[in-house]
């Protein structure tokens, strides 16, 4: 029981992580229908630019979101005006150009990032670093509880936008049909730019948050890339909840993994890749949109 | 065709007479080219033709490479292996590719880097591949004569291969697949087996490359045969060169060839590879997505446009 | 079924995502026919092809193809069998020529043609559908009329029994609409049973032996065309309660 509990414990605390991190990836391809592989460098950079703010001025990590977050949002519309907007934009789905495109744009990211800080494996210690407090009967990490924490009320305030503004509200009309929301005045262009800067700082942060708990290369990032893609194929794209639901099946599913059997984590990465696969094969709405479905029907059962 | 036909077998003569009047160093430029040509015109055949991109193939090569070297130590004459690593490669092809090729454009892409990056960390953790130490061929198997000769048959063969695949029925039924699989399917084109097929073809060609160069190279290591690096420049050299055409892929690889020279040799480039490939996709995909044969296409348009430009009617 | 019928529908379904496209579909096509399909918008005739071609798999009911049940069969296996459609939306292989296009439903048609063979029935589907003219030119550069005439094309190189025409008129002015008819009456001559959804009433019924009416999902009248126009569900469904 009380391992169950551990396992549960875990997998909630790494969730509110992958959830931030995979909704960077959700709103950029969600909006525009592009699927953003420099994400994992950007992870990389905000990681780095963490350690830059910590090691030169001393800053705490999780104050240096207050930097990060504003700085990376810059970055990405800029990414967004200058390159993507240059794309010819493909009928229907996501186009192999814009892949490829952002594929080089983490290439570049990567040797920006050997070039200024080496390929040496860098690391964050703070004076919490190796603390811990006990949960529900549960050892964890201080920087684990800080950054679900911090992951937690960034979702909570990007449910609110996406509900209460009108940027919020542009999001979802754009989300859910191009064309209908140019039609009722949406600014799609403007849109798009404010969804890859969003998205990018959701990525950023999360690599930030992430610095805190991991040892990084510039490397760093591509398996937390495949984590996130296999997140919002689980989880649709359309919701927050949709994807802190599929955050919390993958980080169980880990935390089930290492926990029960004795596989190297390395092991535990092509579990995810596995998982990836299997999951855009046999739930191409993704899990969510399965779920929908399902209760469509039940519900259709219940009123007949 | 016939053209087509005098040109190769004129480059394979060529080629298979340089030994005798180039130097060593040069004999291994050409035999890294050559390499090179058949990984890029191997992929392009899925990639290009049918439109479906995978950056996974290092996977393939190290079966290819795993497969020489395992058998070879086991007593099997070296040249013996090829046709078994070919076989299996292609039979890994069709168990990534069933379920896989389910998935359109993108998802796809994502899905084999997936895949070979499980293929890699399995490879690396298992024991009888050597682990991360990697593995030797056995003693006495080396003879450069015969790997380069091998090597640069090969290549010719792939893209005289390519070349009467792009002219054939089969070639039609890719392109229509990459244009609009649906539309393909409406007229009949069975898409899934076409590209199991052409993906299993592919494989094949690339796993021949990983065991040939396993004989030359002698010492295979997890992260030198199924590294992600190798999956990106397979890809990159035919989208650089020209997707989906027979000469991209070969304009690609000697580009690429040339670049490999001239990074090695200077400390500072050496790490800058990342910048360079990078930068090389983005003004690709940004100013001419068909590459270098679509820019000179396009240039090529121009000058005759302006020199065909209709005089204006005097009445 | 009908003895003499080459395709035949029982009850077919289709539902997407909480909305009922077809809600049990009954009909049944004989050989030779030119049958016609109308309704207003959204009454699912695009929906009802992509079920008898295997573009779409129907939640239940049954359609049969020279006695065969294909309804889980997938798109290219029924066009093996001889049963093609063309697309409402035109879908060209644009940096294809309008020759290669062609030749693709020849390859992989039915007919599966290969060499001198494809290159001769292609020719003749040119100049049946007259776009001889323009064989070597890129199909991204027609114009909408000839690339309505590509689709028809395309689908006729493949050698069906039945060819279903998806609104093959739309966009065409009333001279096109007449060589359209003619070229639909000199498929039927060369044996093919031609199903077409259209919504240019008067073309339909001058053309067809025998019309079905779709409304919501539902066939609300089936017979000649002299019949079912005056049919009171079909006229209030084009034009309202008030006009019957």
């Amino acid at each position: 029981m009380n391992e169950i509990i551990t396992v549960l414990v875990n997998s909630l605390l790494a969730a509110g992580l992958y959830a931030t991190m995979s909704y960077g990836l959700a709103v950029i391809y969600g909006v525009m229908r592009i699927i953003n592989l420099a994400h994992a460098g950007i992870l990389m950079l905000g990681a780095y630019a963490t350690l830059t703010l910590n090691s030169r001025l001393g800053m705490d990590p999780f104050l240096s979101l207050v930097v990060v977050i504003p700085v990376f949002f810059g970055f990405g519309v800029l990414l967004y005006l200058t390159m993507i907007r240059r794309l010819p934009r493909s009928s229907g789905g996501p186009s192999i150009e814009s892949l490829l495109l952002l594929f080089g744009v983490w290439l570049v990211l990567q040797n920006l990032a050997y070039a200024i800080w080496t390929g040496d494996t860098q690391s964050i210690l703070t004076r919490y670093t190796m603390k811990s407090v006990v949960l529900l009967g549960v050892r964890v990490g201080i920087p684990t509880v800080a950054v679900f924490s911090v992951s937690a009320l960034s979702l909570v305030v990007l449910q609110l936008v996406l509900r209460r503004t009108y940027l919020g509200r542009a999001i979802r009309a754009v989300t859910q049909n191009r064309d209908a929301a140019m039609i009722a005045g949406v600014n799609a262009d403007r849109i798009s730019a404010a969804a890859f800067g969003i998205g990018t700082a959701f990525a950023a942060s999360a690599g930030s948050m992430l610095a805190t708990m991991y040892a990084f290369t510039p490397d760093f990032g591509r398996s937390f890339l495949l984590k996130s893609f296999c997140i919002i194929v689980l989880a649709g794209m359309e919701s927050v909840a949709g994807v802190a639901a599929g955050a919390f099946v993958l980080a169980l599913l880990e935390n089930f993994v290492g926990g029960y059997t004795t596989l190297p984590t390395s092991f535990q990465d092509a579990l995810s890749f596995t998982l990836l696969v299997l999951a855009l094969v046999a739930f191409p709405q993704g899990l969510v949109g399965a779920f929908s479905r399902a209760t469509q029907r039940w519900r259709r059962l219940g009123r007949a | 065709m016939k053209t087509r036909g005098v040109f190769a077998a004129a480059a394979l003569v060529l080629l298979l007479a340089a030994p005798r009047f180039l130097e060593r160093g040069t004999l291994n430029d050409i035999w890294n080219v050559a390499f090179a040509v058949i990984l890029a015109s191997a992929w392009n055949l899925l990639g290009g033709f049918a439109g479906q991109v995978s950056i996974g193939y290092s996977a393939f090569i190290g079966i290819g490479a795993y497969t020489t070297v395992l058998l070879s130590l086991a007593g099997w004459h070296p040249y013996a292996t090829l046709p078994v690593s070919a076989f299996l490669s292609a039979a890994f092809s069709v168990i990534v590719g069933l379920p896989t090729f389910r998935l359109r454009g993108p998802y796809f892409t994502i899905a084999t880097i997936g895949v070979s990056e499980a293929v890699r960390v399995v490879a690396a953790g298992v024991a009888f591949t050597g682990g991360s130490s990697g593995l030797r061929m056995p003693a006495g198997s080396f003879d450069f004569q015969r790997d380069y000769s091998a090597m640069v048959v090969l290549a010719v063969l792939v893209v005289a291969l390519a070349a009467w695949i792009q002219a054939s029925p089969f070639g039609q039924a890719l392109r229509a697949i990459r244009q609009d699989i649906d539309a393909a399917e409406a007229l009949g084109v069975h898409s899934t087996k076409y590209k199991v097929l052409v993906h299993a073809l592919s494989a094949a060609l690339v796993a021949l490359a990983g065991s040939l160069f396993a004989i030359n190279f002698q010492y295979i290591s997890p992260n030198s045969v199924f590294d992600f690096r190798l999956s990106l420049s397979i890809v990159l050299m035919p989208i650089v060169g020209g997707l989906g055409t027979v000469a991209g892929p070969v304009l690609g690889a000697l580009l690429f060839g040339y670049l490999q020279i001239k990074l090695l040799s200077s400390p500072a480039l050496r790490d800058s590879y990342l910048f360079l490939y990078g930068g090389m996709l983005i003004a690709v995909m940004l100013f001419e997505p068909r590459g270098l044969l679509g820019l000179y296409r396009r240039v090529r348009g121009r000058i005759t446009r302006s020199f065909s430009r209709p005089v204006p009617d005097a009445g | 079924m009908p003895a003499d019928a080459i395709l035949g529908v029982e009850g077919l379904i289709k539902r997407y995502e909480g909305l009922l496209a077809l809600s049990g579909v009954t009909f049944s096509v004989a050989r030779g026919e030119i049958f016609g399909v109308i309704g207003p918008n959204g009454a699912g005739k695009t929906t009802l092809f992509s079920c008898l071609v295997g573009s779409v798999q129907p939640n239940s009911g049954i359609v049969r193809f020279r006695g065969e049940r294909i309804e889980r069969l997938p798109n290219h296996a029924i066009v093996a069998r001889g049963l093609v459609r063309t697309h409402q939306i035109v879908r060209p292989f644009r940096d294809m020529t309008v020759r290669e296009n062609v030749s693709v439903g020849a390859h992989f048609g039915r007919a599966r043609l290969r060499g001198a063979e494809a290159g001769r029935r292609v020719g003749e589907i040119l100049e049946k559908t007259g776009l001889v003219r323009k064989a070597e030119v890129l199909a991204g550069t027609l114009t909408i009329g000839e690339l309505k005439r590509l689709e028809i094309a395309r689908a006729l190189a493949t050698g069906p029994e039945v060819l279903c025409l998806d609104e093959v008129m739309g966009g065409l002015n009333p001279s096109e609409i007449v060589d359209a008819m003619k070229l639909i009456r000199s498929i039927r001559e060369s044996g093919v049973t031609v199903l077409m959804i259209e919504h240019h009433v008067h073309a339909v019924v001058g053309v067809s032996d025998r019309i079905l009416v779709l409304n919501f999902g539902l066939k609300i009248a089936e017979g000649k065309p002299m019949e079912v126009v005056r049919h009171p569900e079909v006229i209030s469904a084009y034009l309202g309660e008030e006009a019957v």
